[in-house]
């Protein structure tokens, strides 16, 4: 018998953020080892203090922090609002940060995945980078992504000689003495040293190379996608950047950043943002060493092919700020110079997906949502019910939410002010689900609403597993106060075939979503008729949600129309700006050739092999290397650029899809072919 | 929680399993020849996917098996069986830890006929402990499994097609070759399981529960690994019959012998991925068939043969298998020795010596498959 427990923690009122509390008091057989043992990436908020002035506060904690060598010293003497900082840190520091409150300068707390202690360097030393001197028209080109087959011919000019200066691998283990906290760095002289020692009879042994570049070890559980047929760096960045020898480019280096896959056996749940964000900042330090003669930063385009659902759609996550803080007009740039930076994101592949729902505006009707979640789910579902901004001196949205278990007939309720929370538990008393609400500040000053939910299957033991099926979220709101809708989601929760630890995707299931048309094809918009909650549109990735990069949806060219998958806008108002600086994506490239061949084709994991991939993801990468050609002259801003290229090359899309789902329309592109 | 590349599961749609089952199941005669059935593999690694769990650490060590002891025999296969019984014919003698296979010299004395033996392979069996290292190589190789279950399926009998596509191999093209590899085949079986009996290695699947392979495991012996052997044996003769071929495009560097080696390689170690073999069962396999290989080539040309030794007590278990250390395809040499911290793991010694007379029918063999290889030239007979 399950009940819920209203409020039963009186000090929830000062949490900063449910989801990372809820994560770290799942029971102790989730974690991978004793939890205050358990090293996690964490992505902080640090509000009027320096990263140095931080360390400084958490004196106490000396023992829990890893502040990453990727900070130098300028970096950490930087006092800025609402600085997003990744650190490495364990529970006893992480639940401290996590109050308001917390007298160290931490004014969010976003909590990554739980890093093995092995790939942990704590005394990895900030690195020297002295300039490159590159030629006038060089662009540089930095991939994030995961499983890059740094070996592979197309990212090489000969043999043994690499064309990326910088490759950063989180998921090796670190080397001694090196300047990566998390996995390790390699210089291009350093892979160049790789390839001539696994060059043996004139033949590069690629098996052999990923293993001495620490990418791939079996006996060690290190393990990356580069030792399958199909890894997605290689074939993201093949697309973006990958050149045959001869024609390789010396004003095209490249760098790049693979992240870390997801093998651990822990069940808490992971987010990559903190890495995610790392990553970009290695990047953006590697990208300022290319000088040309005249001493100008040589520009960079930056390709992320990476997504996810969740956040409030407005411009002001923290990961959407992301670029603008590196590159946009408040950036801090070393000696005040600019770097011209352009970064392409896929709108994601979200829209058929069923992760998204919409409480509209003025209706006086609960909205109620059912929520499949899957048996054999090892790991937590999380739903955010994101409320709309309240205008200044308005009277703040409210609404009351209530959740029902699969077969319980106890409900729980909470009004959905900042501190308010319920808790599932079972029989044992165990606590199985929590639902929440949290006032998120920053730019984005939304109440947030979340429900986390406990894994259904666990090998190890069945105690404090959620029952798997339909769970009802209803959601009623005053009438008085209707100002805006509530955009609800389920968070990202599923892990590939084969990897652990066996994640499936709750998604929503209710009965007036229509899915197909009157023939059985798949509808890639909602109907116009229909008053179903659950959308397609505003499906766009999180992430891309930003005013300065260029945001790239998918379309199939032998039919000539978008993808079904390619996720749409539009955006929600901020308090600061009540038009979206965006409607959905900026533009459409190619993300599969047909129905029949789904994806394109571009690099397999081994030099000289070609595979398919689809998705969005695949489609910016196309873009950033059409990007690179006009980044130098252009004159304008990136998504400036973007409509330009495509009424200079625009591929014409059957059944005029909506500006919320292509922005300016598809760019036809030259086909990736080997 | 997850921010998930976007659309990696799409990709994982085209690249698991399920996939690699459909390709199998347009090709019903690749299961029909190893008894492997693709739907019954992919259920194997579907449910150790779902199962498994984190890797158990320790388990208890199995006990050794016994070495060369009437009293495995009843847990072997009958074909095993078949083939250890006409080994009896073959000069291979097994101890607590070592088995050797001897080579066969003969020569007329007036009416009598002296037969002597000399050591041609000598392979000592490896510690337990060792095997229970190598177990995490094991362990990880099973990641890839989605990913290999093709290969693996369609390798389970002698992987011809493999090395048809690297050298131009076809039963009407070259008839002879086919035949000669065949019976190289033929020959290294019964030597292969009376090494494995000698030693008598238990298999992965005896040191864990989690290793479910996702074939049947063989009744034989683990180590030496018979695919290795074959598909190294079968490597190396076919690269000495295009070195000897005059074609050009064979002897500019060794492209075609690395790339068939780098297959015989991807075979074996595709057994470590099926959960059926240790790396160093590939090792010594390898060795095994690299030097067999020599010994049918000179009983069919004459002249020199090679003897080895592969010490699995010196082999560092936390080292996978990478047959560079072994071969050098480049000039077709063995590597003279192996080492690693632990010492020397492996010797190979090639003997000139006195030009032998070829075995007569190995020799017609050999020759019909070597005119096999070579280009056509104007104003020859065809």
């Amino acid at each position: 018998m399950v009940k819920w427990i209203p409020n039963p923690d009186p000090a929830a009122a000062d949490i900063i953020d449910h989801v990372a509390h809820f994560r770290l008091n799942l029971a102790d057989h989730h974690h991978l080892s004793a939890p205050d043992q358990v090293w996690w990436s964490v992505l902080i908020a640090l509000d009027g203090v320096s990263i140095d002035g931080f360390e400084a506060l958490a004196q106490d904690y000396a023992d829990d922090l890893m502040i990453p060598a990727a900070y130098d010293q300028a970096d950490r003497a930087l006092v800025l609002p609402r600085q997003p900082v990744t650190i490495f840190a364990r529970a006893r520091l992480i639940e401290r940060m996590n109050r308001w409150g917390n007298g160290l300068g931490v004014v969010s707390v976003l909590l990554g995945a739980s890093v093995p202690t092995r790939f942990l360097d704590p005394e990895a030393q900030p690195q020297d980078l002295p300039e490159i001197v590159v030629p006038e028209g060089t662009v540089v080109q930095a991939v994030v992504d995961d499983g890059i087959a740094l070996a592979h011919d197309l990212f090489r000019r000969d043999a043994t000689t690499t064309r990326i200066h910088h490759a950063h691998l989180f998921e090796t283990e670190p080397l001694a003495g090196g300047h990566a906290t998390l996995g390790r760095g390699l210089e291009a002289g350093q892979i160049d040293a790789l390839l001539r020692e696994c060059t043996i009879g004139g033949m590069l042994d690629e098996d052999l190379f990923y293993a001495r570049s620490g990418q791939v070890d079996l006996a060690q559980d290190v393990f990356s996608t580069v030792a399958m047929r199909r890894s997605h760096g290689t074939h993201v960045m093949a697309l973006a950047a990958g050149d045959p020898m001869p024609e390789a480019r010396a004003d095209r280096p490249i760098i790049c950043a693979a992240l870390p896959s997801r093998i651990v056996a822990d069940t808490t749940g992971f987010d990559m943002v903190p890495v995610l964000y790392l990553a970009f900042h290695i990047l953006v330090r590697q990208a300022r060493r290319f000088r040309t003669e005249q001493g100008a930063f040589a520009p960079v385009v930056f390709n992320f092919s990476y997504g996810n659902t969740g956040g409030p759609h407005d411009g002001t996550q923290v990961f959407a700020e992301m670029f603008d803080r590196y590159f946009g007009p408040r950036a801090v740039s070393p000696a005040g110079r600019r770097q011209r930076a352009w970064l392409t994101l896929p709108a994601g592949n979200a829209n058929l997906d069923r992760l998204h729902a919409v409480a509209p505006h003025g209706s006086n009707r609960p909205v109620r949502l059912d929520l499949a979640v899957l048996p054999d789910d090892r790991t937590p579902s999380h739903v955010q019910i994101w409320l709309p901004v309240a205008a200044p001196g308005a009277v703040p949205p409210d609404a009351q939410i209530t959740v029902r278990a699969p077969g319980g007939t106890d409900s729980g309720t909470i009004p959905a002010h900042p501190g308010q929370h319920t808790a599932l538990v079972n029989a044992r008393g165990e606590r199985i689900a929590w639902l929440a609400c949290q006032f998120v500040g920053g730019e984005t000053k939304r109440s947030l609403v979340t429900l986390s939910i406990n894994p259904t299957a666990n090998i190890e033991t069945g105690a404090d597993l959620a029952p798997a099926g339909l769970w009802n979220i209803e959601i009623e709101r005053p009438p008085q106060c209707s100002d805006g809708a509530f955009h609800i989601w389920v968070l990202r929760d599923d892990t590939l075939p084969g990897q652990m630890p066996g994640a499936r995707q709750a998604f929503f299931d209710n009965p007036g979503y229509k899915r197909f048309d009157r023939f059985g094809a798949p509808l890639p918009v909602d109907p116009k008729d229909s008053d179903c909650p659950v959308r397609r549109s505003g499906t766009l990735s999180g992430f891309a949600c930003a005013d300065s990069p260029v945001v790239v949806a998918a379309y199939t060219a032998h039919t000539a129309e978008l993808s079904g998958y390619s996720a749409a806008g539009p955006l929600n108002p901020s308090r600061d700006r009540p038009q979206p600086q965006r409607q959905g994506p900026d533009l459409a490239a190619r993300g599969d050739d047909s129905l029949v061949r789904r994806g394109v084709i571009s690099a397999g994991s081994r030099s000289g092999s070609w595979v398919r991939l689809s998705g969005t993801s695949v489609a910016a990468p196309q873009v950033a290397r059409l990007a690179t050609e006009d980044i130098a002259s252009f004159d304008g801003t990136a998504r400036n650029w973007a409509v330009q290229a495509v009424e200079q090359d625009r591929f014409p899309l059957r059944g005029d899809p909506s500006v919320t789902r292509t922005g300016a329309g598809a760019v036809a592109g030259k086909p990736f072919r080997p | 929680m997850a921010s998930g590349p976007e659309n990696a599961l799409n990709a994982l749609n085209a690249l698991n399993a399920l996939n690699a089952l459909n390709a199998l199941g347009s090709t019903n005669a690749l299961a029909a020849g190893g008894g492997g059935s693709p739907l019954l593999s992919e259920a194997l690694i579907t449910s150790r996917d779902g199962i498994v769990g984190a890797r158990i650490d320790p388990i208890t060590t199995p006990v050794p098996g016994l070495p060369d002891s009437p009293q495995n025999l009843p847990r072997l296969s009958r074909t095993v069986r078949a083939a250890i019984v006409q080994a009896d014919t073959v000069d291979i003698e097994g101890d607590e830890t070592t088995a050797t296979c001897w080579r066969k010299f003969s020569e007329r004395d007036g009416r009598r006929r002296r037969v002597s033996f000399r050591e041609m392979i000598q392979i000592s069996g490896p510690q337990m402990d060792q095997l229970a290292t190598q177990l995490d190589l094991v362990s990880g190789y099973a990641r890839i499994r989605p990913d290999r279950g093709a290969e693996i399926l369609s390798q389970v009998t002698p992987p011809t097609a493999f090395f048809g596509s690297i050298a131009f191999l076809d039963a009407a093209r070259t008839p002879y070759t086919v035949e000669l590899l065949n019976t190289a085949l033929e020959f290294a079986l019964p030597v292969i399981q009376r090494i494995k009996f000698a030693l008598a290695v238990k298999r992965p699947v005896e040191f864990s529960p989690q290793v479910q392979p996702m074939i049947a495991t063989p009744t034989h012996g683990s180590l030496p690994s018979g695919h290795a052997t074959e598909a190294f044996l079968m490597a190396r003769l076919l690269w000495k019959l295009l070195l000897k071929s005059d074609a050009p495009q064979y002897t500019d560097r060794a492209w075609w012998g690395t790339m068939l080696m780098r297959q015989a390689s991807r075979i074996a170690t595709n057994r470590t991925v099926a959960g059926v073999h240790f790396p160093m069962d590939s090792v010594a396999g390898a060795a095994l068939g690299l030097t067999l290989a020599d010994h049918v080539a000179a009983m069919c040309r004459g002249g020199a043969w090679s003897s080895g030794n592969f010490d699995a007590p010196l082999f560092d278990p936390t080292c996978d298998f990478d047959w560079h250390q072994l071969y050098d395809a480049e000039g077709d040499q063995l590597r003279p020795e192996a080492t690693s911290d632990r010492g020397v793991w492996a010797t190979f010694t090639q003997h000139d010596g006195p030009a032998e007379p070829p075995a007569p029918a190995l020799h017609w063999l050999w020759h019909k498959a070597q005119a096999e290889w070579r280009d056509p030239s104007h104003g020859a007979q065809g």
